[in-house]
């Protein structure tokens, strides 16, 4: 046999490059914009486009679908060849990966500002993107096998095993978060609601950061670091026993995001068992990488690139211990809801996620040039203002976090809450969140001074588009001689290990979905819980389009703190007709599941014109434009139509009527406002989402007012 | 010396001034103390680390020439300033610990087949990493176990049950105690100077944001005028504060302030009774004769 010559495609791996960087500088200062509203509410700058709410979503989905996500494919695309021996399988469908993937993200920058949402966390984009990223992934995933067909390796190395799994797992996951009911082409209602949708988002969410952001970086990790400390993996048989360990467990763990709410306390308690078994699995990778590195060490100290990758698994280790912790409950009970997660998820996203990026991008971009990096020092100085922006972020939300949940549960020895206005605690954390904004800028300064080093370093080399390489061609299967180990066999049918992986990440899917999905005593109804009139419905779908969620929960868990502050603690049956759950994962603000009735309009409305009339020092935007914007009315009969379709009671033919009954409710309301001198007509904004704050959690709440004491 | 007098003059002059901007600390709000302290808290963090810097810097510098004053030339100085490290013995420690195998012996251990180059060592799963993994299988076991077999341990409404117990205890222990049992039916009207000032404390931070700064009225009714639309009685402000009046949007104070503290509010807003406050809002309710205040004076 003749060796067969061929070229590798760097063209698509160096576009894959720019765009990581330019999406990542552009996450990485929204996330520094949002980061200065939080103590600085004129940052919101006073228009409805760049309020919190609706770019907190925009900063997430940057981070981790724009940065990581053409991080990912950067790497994929560059080893994925050269350890196959073959050219991607087709240049056309890389293209369409490319720019339909920058595409997406050019939409979700246009959509997420506009407040067009689903509020799922890390899946906020509405279903016409949904369909896009089905699409793509897919073509993804072809290209990927379709190169793996004519590979010129027989076996495929356990970098490649992490981007199967990493490619079958986010399509399922995608594809089942993603199932929605469109009211028209922006707007549409998750099929599941309350609870149910709560499990469905958070097994997701939770899964988005063990595929998305852990296997395929684990892949990239696996290839690259070898490379870089040109030295062997440590442990074969670790690679395949935390490989596939890894894939079993993670996806149980998603229910520990909903500990002490209203899913059932079985599967709260399956989410930390296995969460807990997780860690040895995660810490499985992180210990082949650093014990790569034996025999390494001293060029650790010389070499950026390695100080970045050490880093960066050391981030990786930590968070992979912190996460277990977080999920006992005992610890979660403190933590969730509070700073403390957004140190947690930043120490892995900067620490591992960025930092592993960094190198990989150091590494490559000379190589692909022919050239050397231009700066040896600036990377040096991007590492070390990198690392000390992590610390200066991490480490003052710890404290916040750890503050903030510590005042929420102080009480006196009178049985009062020692802080019972929310604000209080908020004020006394400000300070930590400016220090935390001042890490994410250097940590951003470091990522502009790595963008500038690159540049100079492109421009000084040449674009080797087409690399040359030679390799034999694979015998024809039945020549080769069987192998007597059953991985080394998997390992040569990529078909069977797609669907070994994919039968190993449904064993935990099924156990812990189904149950809660179809079985009905699982969710206990109440009876008192009555539909959404059509104008709280469309206020919750403002509250849905300015993303309260981002700020304000919607579960009351039952806590002594959290029942004296909020009240009754929720009930599984009160989220019955929440298309989608509205829980949040942070209390910026107060939880807001019993707000309904606590004050009057007259409150809402001046709270949402100027927060700080109401609340002096809070730090919550200004909503003027709800006041001048009219509702609109238009779809109330797609979605109350919408709704019935989903299973919520509302009588056959109410959609015709609806709009009579919002207008009559809406009226009330103003002339309600009247009464305290507040002008407003009935069809603005602001009087539908009063009406829907004025509703949350009445249902069953037992009101104790002067009138039904007497 | 001359240095130390002038040290101990700042210092001297540094106590003197800070009761004197104690004193002025009106001009800044909190907010805006809260923001310089953090931030020159902040900027003397840098200041250290860029100090510290300048001290390596210049320890280098020093090593220098003092290394040329005793007469080297530059060639022994650039040696003795980066001395070749010895090496250092293995870390055998660190071996025995992760059950390493010495690197010496390594090249029994790599597998023929390569990846472009990447080649794998055939390391057996180091037995404390097993460990680990079987240590957390364990406690997943005894957890599930512990929770939904033994049920032993208590899920969370049973938790909520404990703790709501607990606390009822410790809190009836307290109000046995202390004299802090005061209800809308006990509630005295007092002019203690003490009570007045607290319960003006708690009416900034509370009321003023609808009642207004003066309770002139602004969401909330005007307090200050002889119309009222719960009554006017020290009892009846009491109520109204301790439990609303949530269909005209007054929250439930019950859980946010104690007895004492609801006790003393009211009578902050008896007190202000006819100041006829600036911007006054218009009155509501029906107008009521002050009857604490006869009593007061028939005592």
């Amino acid at each position: 046999m003749q060796p067969e010559n061929f070229y590798y495609d760097n063209k698509i791996v160096r576009n894959f490059g720019i765009a990581t960087v330019i999406w990542g500088i552009i996450g990485m200062t929204v996330g520094l914009i949002i980061a200065i509203q939080l103590y600085h509410p004129a940052a919101n700058m006073g228009n409805q486009y760049t309020t919190y709410g609706r770019i907190r979503p925009l900063h997430t989905n940057a981070v981790i679908f724009a940065f990581v996500g053409n991080a990912i494919f950067m790497g994929v695309y560059y080893s994925l060849q050269r350890l196959l021996k073959a050219r991607m399988f087709s240049d056309v469908l890389s293209q369409i990966h490319f720019w339909g993937w920058q595409l997406i993200i050019v939409s979700a920058v246009i959509t997420l500002p506009l407040g067009l949402t689903t509020s799922h966390e890390y899946a906020e984009l509405e279903w016409p993107i949904d369909i896009a990223i089905t699409i793509i992934w897919v073509v993804f995933g072809w290209n990927m096998f379709g190169t793996i067909f004519k590979r010129r390796e027989r076996h495929l190395y356990v970098a490649i095993w992490f981007y199967i799994a990493t490619f079958v797992t986010i399509a399922v996951l995608h594809i089942v978060n993603s199932i929605e009911l469109p009211v028209s082409p922006f707007k549409s209602y998750m099929v599941y609601a309350g609870v149910q949708d709560a499990l469905v988002q958070w097994w997701y969410g939770h899964n988005a950061v063990a595929f998305f952001l852990t296997t395929p970086y684990l892949g990239m990790m696996y290839y690259f670091l070898p490379k870089m400390a040109n030295r062997p993996i440590y442990s074969y048989k670790l690679s395949i026993l935390h490989f596939w360990a890894l894939i079993f467990i993670y996806i149980w763990a998603g229910p520990h995001h909903l500990l002490y709410t209203t899913l059932p306390g079985w599967a709260q308690s399956l989410g930390v068992a296995f969460s807990i078994m997780l860690i040895a699995p995660s810490w499985g990778g992180m210990i082949n990488g650093l014990l790569t590195l034996r025999g390494a060490w001293d060029k650790v100290r010389d070499d950026v690139i390695l100080k970045f990758m050490v880093v960066a698994l050391t981030a990786y280790g930590m968070a992979t211990f912190e996460g277990p912790m977080l999920s006992l409950k005992q610890v979660n009970g403190i933590a969730h809801f509070s700073d403390w997660i957004i140190a947690h998820v930043h120490v892995g996203a900067l620490g591992w996620n960025g930092f592993l990026t960094f190198a990989v991008l150091y590494w490559l971009i000379p190589r692909i040039y022919k050239t050397e990096l231009f700066s040896k020092k600036m990377a040096s100085f991007h590492f070390w203002i990198g690392t000390l922006g992590i610390l200066f972020y991490a480490i003052p939300m710890y404290w916040a976090g750890f503050t903030q949940s510590l005042m929420l549960k102080e009480f006196t020895p009178e049985g009062m809450l020692k802080y019972p206005n929310f604000l209080e605690t908020t004020l006394q954390i400000l300070p930590m969140h400016i220090m935390r904004s001042a890490g994410g800028a250097m940590y951003l300064l470091g990522v502009i001074v790595m963008a500038y080093n690159l540049t100079r370093t492109a421009l000084q080399g040449k674009l080797v588009a087409n690399e040359a390489a030679q390799a034999m061609p694979l015998e024809p299967a039945n020549q080769v001689a069987r192998e007597a180990h059953w991985h080394r066999r998997l390992e040569r049918r990529p078909i069977q290990m797609l669907i070994a992986a994919l039968l190993v990440i449904l064993v935990g899917t099924f156990v812990e979905l189904m149950p809660t999905l179809t079985i009905s005593s699982n969710i206990p109804t109440i009876a008192a819980v009555k539909p959404y009139t059509p104008l709280e419905l469309q206020g919750r779908d403002l509250y849905i389009r300015e993303g309260c969620s981002n700020c304000h929960s919607q579960t009351v868990r039952p806590f002594r703190s959290e029942t004296e502050r909020y009240g009754e603690y929720s009930k599984a049956g009160e989220f019955v007709y929440d298309h989608p759950f509205l829980w949040g994962s942070k209390r910026t603000g107060p939880d807001l599941a019993r707000i309904g009735q606590k004050y009057g309009n007259a409150w809402h409305y001046n709270h949402l014109m100027d927060p700080r009339l109401m609340s002096p020092g809070s730090i919550m935007p200004e909503y003027s434009w709800l006041i001048t914007q009219k509702l609109d009315t238009s779809l109330t009969r797609a979605k109350i139509h919408a709704m019935r379709t989903l299973g919520v009671p509302y009588p056959i033919g109410y959609e015709n009527i609806a709009n009579q009954d919002l207008d009559k409710q809406a009226k009330a309301i103003s002339a309600n406002l009247y009464e305290d001198k507040i002008k407003v007509k009935s069809n603005r904004e602001i009087i539908a989402i009063i009406a829907y704050l004025q509703r949350l959690g009445t249902d069953i709440k037992a009101n104790k007012t002067v009138n039904n004491i007497k | 010396m001359k240095h130390h007098r002038i040290f101990i003059f700042l210092v001297l002059l540094l106590l003197f001034i800070q009761p004197a901007m104690a004193d002025d600390d009106s001009v800044a709000t909190g907010d805006l103390m809260n923001y310089i302290a953090f931030g020159s808290f902040f900027a003397v963090l840098l200041l250290i680390l860029a100090a510290m810097l300048v001290v390596l810097r210049a320890f280098r510098v020093l090593t220098r020439v003092l290394l040329k004053h005793q007469g080297l030339n530059s060639a022994q100085i650039a040696a003795e300033m980066n001395p070749v490290k010895a090496k250092k013995p293995k870390a055998e420690v660190w071996q025995k610990l992760l059950s390493l195998k010495p690197l010496a012996q390594e090249h029994e251990l790599l597998i023929a087949h390569d990846y472009d180059g990447i080649q794998e060592l055939d390391n057996p799963i180091p037995a404390w990493f097993m460990y680990l993994f079987y240590g957390t299988i364990i406690f997943a076991i005894g957890y599930l176990l512990n929770y939904h077999v033994f049920k032993t341990g208590q899920l969370q409404y049973a938790e909520y049950n404990t703790e709501m117990a607990q606390a009822a205890i410790e809190k009836k222990a307290f109000l046995a105690k202390a004299a802090n049992r005061v209800d809308e039916n006990t509630v005295k009207l007092v002019s203690d100077p003490a009570v007045l000032a607290s319960g003006g404390a708690i009416f900034k931070s509370t009321c003023a944001p609808c009642h207004g700064e003066h309770a002139q009225g602004n969401v909330g009714p005007n307090l200050t005028d002889d119309y009222w639309l719960h009554g006017s009685k020290i009892n009846d402000l009491f109520k109204t504060i301790k439990y609303g009046v949530l269909s005209k949007g007054m929250p439930t104070w019950e859980k946010q302030l104690s007895p004492k503290q609801i006790s003393d509010v009211a009578n902050y807003i008896k007190s202000l009774h006819g100041t006829n406050p600036a911007g006054a809002k218009a009155p509501q309710g029906t107008k009521e004769e002050d009857t604490d205040k006869k009593l007061v004076a028939n005592n």
